[in-house]
This record gives structure tokens, C-alpha cells and sequence, in this order.
């Protein structure tokens, strides 16, 4: 490990904050292992060799498509999409949950439910209270930054009742998502709201991350937030060769793994083969969990 | 024999053995993997260069007898999907090479019994009339075994007469795992046995040429048979030092007979690593873009790779098998800056040629890698009709010529 990385790391574990000259080291370092021996050793104490993944069925939240039979390996539905009104969002969770054979059922994206309640963040708390009695189990996103100041949205998921599955980045990239990583660190009752924090952009940038930016991204989130207990990687957005490195780099939970292959090519090429066989190869034991974070025994 | 000792031997430079290496590579972190990685890579290439190399990915034939159960490019003879490229076409894919900057083609296709030793004479000897500064290199052992017990002639002779020909230097391909167990498991082993494959490398560099040498895991072989495999390169290079760089990419199942999943980037990475720290004797280790993506690419640099092989221009072999990455000379040089390196441009024997050629002029951005061919393009390059096929098939197709 280098001697500069190898010292900022263990500044992190210890608790110790860092000195600007410290972030910038992390920030232009060449040297990734280092970075990533930090955050395996942080995540490894934490978590052990567990890694946590969850089989998703994914149904837009526009249409009026219904589920049809659900796959047997699916353990969460997730609504996609940006709801046109906060009736439809509660329509659908209604309609789903009634099929949904006792699967949790989660979706939204915490800043389109605030546009959809005029801005107002107790007209927002009122309409968490309806879709978790509609049954919506978590809600999908929370943005770190966004017209909905992060502090405002951990406190309106409180009084609505509600958890977040993800406190995410937004659309902040590159420095900026590092520096909001940074933030993110001091906000201490954020991972009572939030199951894990996604460290990584959710959508395409242009030019796109790098494999080196991606990582390190996933790495310093593993080190520097320790108030969010899962640091978790997206297997359908950035694919199985990036997710599955991103485990060796502090990432502990691989989210959004579909339920049903795209092709015939047998057992070993099924999305939950493919996952474990991974995960395993990554070093780490493969447990399947269901969209509010519970364990399912295989 | 612990784990730290090996990583004491690492690190003060000292050499491992085959027991060591695979306690290694079933033992270590896969970071810990990278960071010895990274120290051999350092105290080879101290300064933070990273190469690529602007050629072009030919080949000339898609039409093999061979039929590896893990290839899904090859067509048997008589295929109407088979081809053979013309002169002339290939006079065009060198042209388009010149004006991107290009510095070789690297020429390897299936072994086809219908074109005899003289058709590749007379097309070096065209290609080097045309292009005299241009670099040929091509044929892989396997392809150069096959040209020599197609025209009954000693390897030695083969090789000397493509030389006097135009031949430049010979890649690394076709070595898939030398390990005659996992050649016969992958129906590999009659196009060439390790020893045979390792030499005809021998004669390469005996004659004064430099090679690559190459490993396809992840198919069927265990990691010690995976281990063997750069032990028998690392011998032959204490030998002869005729090895330039060394190139892993992982077995690319879809449309291949023998099927099966795809090894891990992790595995990927970790094999890289130990590849670096084995291959002691190797300067250079390129990182495998093409099976990897440009992401794991990249992370190739960081788990002991000083090289990011070959923009392409081209690519069918690793294409028909189901992987269908690009990356350009503005992406590569991206990506190495990115990863806080200079990038540099090269030739096969690892002279620098200078910095990126996208920062002088506004080459044209390649999204997709060019293909062989066009689809359905079944054309039979008129040339052809001036040399005897072997086969009943070929013979027809020439006499209707
Ligand atoms: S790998 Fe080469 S030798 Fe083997 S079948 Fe494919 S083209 Fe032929």
C-alpha cells in the first residue's frame, strides 16, 4: 500500500476527519489498490465475506401493464418511473401489492413524490402515509442532493412512516459526487432512513465514468460513510464485470439482479447462478435478500 | 511457504515457483493481488507510461479445419458463410489503417486447406511492395504448423520463406492453455501440442523475430494447469527473450460448442496480476479491452498491465463469440489519463512513437470495431483462381472461377 493512501486510510478507519490536503490526495491518487485494501478492510468488518443481492421484477409505474405470473425467483417488484400523480403512485401500489403474492413492493423516487405534492414537504409526508398504507414497502431513491434538501427528506420519510432503499448521488458526478460523498459522511441519521447509500451515477454521463472513477467513488463511500450500513452496487446498470469488482473495492450489496434470463442458455447462465458465481469469485458468500432487506433463505 | 513470504519474495524482486504461484492466486486478497501486481510493474516501467498501438485486426480467412470446440468464429469448408479476403480488399483495410495512423495489420485466420503456402508469399510480397515501412504481423504457430504440413515443408522453412516474403513478426495466438489435457478437451491439440506451439515460437525467435505470447483461460483448464501455462512461457523466454508481451483474455463462450459461462472480471484481474508477477521476464503485459470492456480495461493498469494492446480498427474473432467492445485512440488515451498515466503510442517491439495522434488532428470517433466483411458478402476474390485447392469443394469453386 502506498505510504500516502496507506496513512489517509487509516486517518478513515480510525475516525479521524481529513485535512482538504488529505481529501485531495484520495481524490488524484493514482494508486486504487491502496484505496481499495482500505475499503475492503472496512467493509469486511463490517459485513465479513456476506454480500447481499435481491432479484427485482420491474413493472412502469405509467402503464397499466399487469404483472402476469410472477418469476419464482423475484423477491421484490419495483415501480419504475415518474408517477403522474401521487393517485396513480397509490393506485399502483394498491393494485400490485393485491397480486403480489406478499413480495414487498417498492418504487419513486423520493424528489418526483415532492414535485407531485406542490413542493410541500407536509403534503409529502401525508402522501408517504397513504402509499405505506397502500403497502409500498420502501421507497426507491433519495436523492443527496436535489430540489429536496437531503436533511428535509430524511426528516419527512420519519414522520411519513417511510425508509428509503437508497440515498443516491443524483446527478452529481465526478469531484462533485466526491465531495457529496464527503457530506453525506456527517449526516448522522441518514442510515436510519436509508438502507444504503449507491454510490454511483444512475444514469449515462458524457463522457462516461471510468472504471478507476467508478471504483474509487465506491471505495471512498465505504470509507468515509460509515453512518449508512451498505454501500451497494447497481448489476443491471453497470453490468456484471464493473458490479463484481466493485465488491473487492467495499461495495457489500448487488441491487437490481433480474429475475428471468434473457436467453435459453441453461442454468449456469440464469441471473441467480450468474450473481452467486460471482459473488463467490469475488471472495465474498452470496446472500439473497428480498426488496426490504430481509434474508430469504435459499 | 505463508502467504507473507510470498509476498516478501515479491516485493524484493525475487522469483516464485509454480506451488508459490498458485498458493498465491488461491490465497491473496484480490487487492493484494493488484498492489504486487503494481510493484513489478513499477520496477519495470518506473515512469508512468502507458502504450497502445494503432493497427488493425485482419483476418484474412474465416474457413477452418481446426474446429476448436471453444471458437465460434470458424466456418467448415463448403460453408456458404465462409470466406477468404482478396488482395485488393485487404490493400483497402491497410489503406484505411495508413490514415488513421496505423503502423501494422495483425494477420491471423482459420486454417484453410484451399490456400497454399505461395498465396500468403504472394500476398506479403504484394503488401510489402505497396507499403514498404508497413509491419506484418501474422500467422500464428498453429497457422504457421498448418502451412507446414499443408506444403509438406519443415517449420524452419516455412517461417524462413514468409520472412524472405515480408513476414515481420508473429502473434502470440492460438496458445489457448499449454497444457495438452485442456488442448484435448478443447479439440485444440491437433492444430498444435504446447510443445509444438512453444516450438515453433522457438524457431521465430531463433530466426531473429520478436513474438507475443497469449493465454485464453477460463474454459476448462484448473487454475494449476492455468499456473503451468506461464511457467512453460516464462521458460522459453529465459531462453530466447524473443517474447515482447504477454496478453490473457478470457474464453468468450456464446455460439462456441463448448458453451458454458464466461470467467469473472475479478478472475480476470487476479489472473492479469499474477501473470505480472510470474512473467517476470516479460517487459510488457497488455490489458484485454476487447473480453473486458473498457472499464476492467482500464482497471487492467491497475492489476499490472502497462499496455492497452491494440486500438483495432477491427475484430471477428472475439466478435463472433459474443463480446463487442470498442474503444478508439481518443477512449484509450482517455482512459489512461484518467487512470493517471501517459499515454504513448507504439510499435510491436515497443519503441515509442509519440504522444496521441487524436491531439493533433480530429480523427474520426469509432463507436463499433470494423468487421472482415459485410454480411453476405460471399464474393471469391478473383485471384484465388491462381492457386490449387486441396479440397473437392475449393477445386469446384476454382474451376467455375
Ligand atoms: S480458433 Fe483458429 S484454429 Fe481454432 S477453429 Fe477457430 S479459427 Fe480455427
Amino acid at each position: 500500500m502506498s505510504e500516502d493512501v496507506a496513512g489517509v486510510s487509516q486517518k478513515i478507519l480510525t475516525g479521524i476527519r481529513l485535512n482538504d490536503e488529505e481529501w485531495a490526495e484520495l481524490l488524484t491518487t493514482r494508486d486504487l489498490i491502496s484505496l481499495g485494501m482500505a475499503a475492503d478492510a472496512a467493509r469486511r468488518r463490517r459485513h465479513g465475506d456476506r454480500t447481499t443481492f435481491v432479484q427485482i421484477v420491474e413493472v412502469p409505474v405509467v402503464t397499466n401493464a399487469t404483472l402476469g405470473s410472477l418469476p419464482e425467483q423475484a423477491r421484490e417488484i419495483r415501480l419504475t418511473g415518474r408517477p403522474e400523480t401521487t393517485a396513480m403512485a397509490i393506485e399502483r401500489v394498491e393494485a400490485l401489492v393485491s397480486v403480489g403474492g406478499g413480495l414487498p413492493v417498492t418504487g419513486f423516487n423520493l424528489t418526483d413524490l415532492f414535485e407531485l405534492s406542490g413542493r410541500d414537504s407536509g403534503r409529502l409526508v401525508q402522501v408517504l402515509v397513504s402509499l405505506r398504507e397502500a403497502g409500498l414497502g420502501l421507497v426507491g431513491e433519495v436523492w443527496a442532493e436535489g430540489p429536496l434538501p437531503a436533511e428535509t427528506a430524511f426528516t419527512v420519510l420519519r414522520e411519513g412512516g417511510m425508509s428509503a432503499a437508497r440515498l443516491t448521488l443524483g446527478e452529481s458526478t465526478g469531484d462533485e459526487a466526491l465531495s457529496l460523498i464527503r457530506r453525506i459522511a456527517s449526516w448522522s441519521d441518514a442510515g436510519s432512513v436509508c438502507r444504503c447509500l449507491a454510490p454511483l451515477p444512475r444514469s449515462l454521463a458524457s463522457p462516461p465514468t471510468t472504471g478507476y472513477g467508478d471504483l474509487r467513488q465506491v471505495a471512498l463511500a465505504r470509507l468515509l460513510v460509515d453512518n449508512i450500513e451498505s454501500i451497494q452496487v447497481d448489476w443491471s446498470s453497470y453490468g456484471p464485470k464493473l458490479a463484481q469488482v466493485a465488491l473487492t473495492f467495499g461495495a457489500d450489496d448487488v441491487d437490481a439482479v433480474a429475475s428471468v434470463g434473457h436467453d435459453e442458455r441453461g442454468w449456469r447462465r440464469s441471473p441467480g447462478e450468474e450473481i452467486r458465481r460471482n459473488i463467490t469469485a469475488a471472495g465474498f458468500t452470496p446472500m439473497l435478500r428480498d426488496g426490504c432487506f430481509k434474508a430469504v433463505k435459499s | 511457504m505463508s502467504l507473507e513470504s510470498i509476498v516478501a519474495k515479491v516485493e524484493s524482486a525475487g522469483r516464485i515457483d509454480r506451488d508459490e504461484a498458485l498458493a498465491l492466486y488461491s490465497d491473496a486478497p484480490t487487492n493484494l493481488l493488484g498492489h504486487l501486481a503494481e510493484v513489478v510493474r513499477a520496477r519495470k516501467h518506473p515512469s508512468a507510461i502507458v502504450t497502445y498501438i494503432i493497427d488493425r485486426n485482419v483476418n484474412y480467412t474465416n474457413v477452418c479445419v481446426a474446429r476448436c470446440a471453444f471458437c465460434a468464429f470458424y466456418r467448415p469448408v463448403g460453408s456458404n458463410e465462409g470466406y477468404v479476403l482478396g488482395f485488393d480488399e485487404l490493400f483497402k483495410k491497410i489503406d484505411e489503417t495508413l490514415a488513421v495512423g496505423g503502423v501494422q495489420i495483425l494477420l491471423q485466420g482459420g486454417h484453410n486447406p484451399d490456400l497454399p503456402l505461395e498465396w500468403y508469399e504472394d500476398l506479403f510480397c504484394a503488401i510489402k511492395d505497396r507499403y514498404p515501412d508497413f509491419r506484418l504481423h501474422a500467422l500464428s504457430p498453429p497457422e504457421l504448423l498448418h502451412l507446414s504440413r499443408l506444403s509438406q515443408r519443415p517449420v524452419p522453412v516455412v517461417i524462413e520463406r514468409l520472412v524472405q516474403a515480408g513476414l515481420d513478426s508473429v502473434p502470440g495466438g492460438g496458445a489457448e492453455i499449454l497444457v495438452d489435457r485442456v488442448r484435448r478437451l478443447l479439440n485444440c491439440e491437433s492444430k498444435a501440442t504446447s510443445d509444438e506451439w512453444l516450438s515453433v515460437m522457438r524457431v521465430v525467435h531463433e530466426v531473429g523475430m520478436r513474438s507475443t505470447a497469449t493465454m485464453m483461460y477460463g474454459s476448462v483448464e484448473t487454475v494449476q494447469e492455468r499456473v503451468e501455462h506461464l511457467y512453460r512461457l516464462r521458460e522459453l523466454q529465459d531462453d530466447t527473450g524473443g517474447f515482447t508481451a504477454f496478453i490473457a483474455w478470457s474464453y468468450q463462450p456464446s455460439n462456441t460448442e463448448l458453451g458454458g459461462p464466461e470467467a469473472t472480471s475479478v478472475e480476470y484481474l487476479r489472473t492479469l496480476a499474477l501473470s505480472r508477477i510470474v512473467l517476470d521476464n516479460f517487459d510488457n503485459l497488455q490489458a484485454s479491452w476487447v473480453t473486458q470492456g473498457g472499464k476492467v480495461g482500464q482497471l487492467s493498469l491497475a492489476f499490472g498491465a502497462n499496455d492497452m494492446g491494440s486500438v483495432m480498427i477491427e475484430e471477428n474473432v472475439v466478435r463472433a463469440a459474443g463480446a463487442a467492445y470498442c474503444m478508439d485512440e481518443v477512449e484509450i488515451v482517455r482512459n489512461v489519463e484518467d487512470a493517471g498515466f501517459i499515454p504513448k503510442r507504439r510499435n510491436m517491439v515497443y519503441d515509442i512513437l509519440g504522444d496521441p495522434l487524436c491531439r493533433d488532428s480530429a480523427v474520426p470517433r469509432r463507436t463499433k470495431l470494423a468487421v472482415a466483411r459485410a454480411p453476405g458478402d460471399t464474393s471469391i476474390p478473383a485471384e484465388l483462381s491462381g492457386y490449387p485447392a486441396r479440397t473437392r469443394t475449393g477445386k469446384a469453386e476454382r474451376a467455375v472461377e
